[in-house]
């Protein structure tokens, strides 16, 4: 009886490639986040031998309270009327600052919701230019304005 | 004449296409991936405007109850004791690198003080832009608003 010799085939195996590059998809996919991080930008002015004193008066000035409510110019004001209340102000002296003071037990969230209405004041509100929001901390109010 | 004998066809499924599919959604993932250095889960306060924050930036998470942590954007964050330790923080990574962006990432609900002494901190240290994380305001359609 003629015995067959195997014949060795001349083929690279590929098929575990493909195992092993879904596994490392796989680790990707796990491992990263798709949305991408995003948020408000916020630039703190910068240093200045002689910085221009605001006084509360030349600005609006908005308070949030604890319970988020808004005080603008003393007066208690919706988040959706801010920028209708702002318009003219702001189409007269379109320099004029914008000052959130937040109570130090007022919820963040709601100086962000503040900061973010402000922000679309060109789109809601058509002014021309950006509005100068001013967000100083307590230790900045306590150097100035006290 | 003998005909040859039939041609034995072995069923066989290509699989040689296959790994260069995967390699290219490899590549791709390589290319988007983004990782969280700072996994602190919080509810983050939701906004409207959203600007992509540059990778690497480095991190300040605020709990609600006013625990802090930092990262500098390449390592995982790490619990600091007090505000004066991010201020340190912030100066060492502004004495390399003065453009560094910094991220506040804090929960909606936390007291303002918290933030303020944050921010305060970022100041002193001559941060020039900062980035408050927030997520996609949703619209509410029963309302229109």
């Amino acid at each position: 009886m003629k015995l067959e010799r195997e014949r060795p085939t001349d083929e690279i195996p590929t098929s575990s490639m493909a195992d092993i590059a879904f596994l490392l998809i796989i680790y990707f996919m796990i491992t990263s986040s798709f949305t991408a991080t995003r948020g408000l930008d916020f630039a703190p002015p910068k240093d200045d031998d002689n910085p221009p004193v605001i006084e509360k008066e030349d600005s609006v000035y908005i308070e949030i309270l604890p319970n988020g409510d808004l005080l603008v110019d003393q007066r208690a004001m919706l988040l959706e009327d801010l920028i209708d209340y702002l318009k003219p102000k702001l189409e007269r002296n379109p320099e004029k600052p914008v000052i959130i003071r937040p109570e130090p037990s007022a919820p963040y969230g709601r100086m962000v919701d503040v900061m973010d209405e402000l922000r679309q004041g060109k789109e809601k509100g058509g002014l021309k230019e950006e509005i100068r929001i001013s967000l100083p901390t307590q230790r900045e109010i306590d150097s100035l304005w006290f | 004449m003998r005909l040859g004998a039939k041609n034995k066809f072995q069923p066989r499924i290509p699989t040689a296409s296959m790994a260069d599919i995967a390699f290219l959604l490899i590549i791709f993932f390589m290319l988007t991936i983004t990782y969280e250095v700072d996994k602190t889960q919080l509810a983050l306060p939701k906004t409207d405007i959203r600007l992509e924050i540059p990778k690497k930036a480095a991190y300040v998470s605020i709990e609600a109850n006013g625990v802090l942590r930092v990262s500098n954007g390449e390592e995982t964050s790490v619990l600091v004791p007090g505000v004066e330790d991010v201020l340190s923080f912030a100066a060492t990574i502004v004495a390399t690198d003065p453009i560094k962006a910094f991220v506040i990432k804090a929960d909606t609900d936390t007291p303002y003080r918290h933030v303020d002494q944050v921010l305060d901190a970022l100041k002193r240290a001559k941060v020039e832009i900062i980035y408050l994380l927030s997520d996609q305001q949703l619209v509410d359609t029963a309302t229109g608003g």
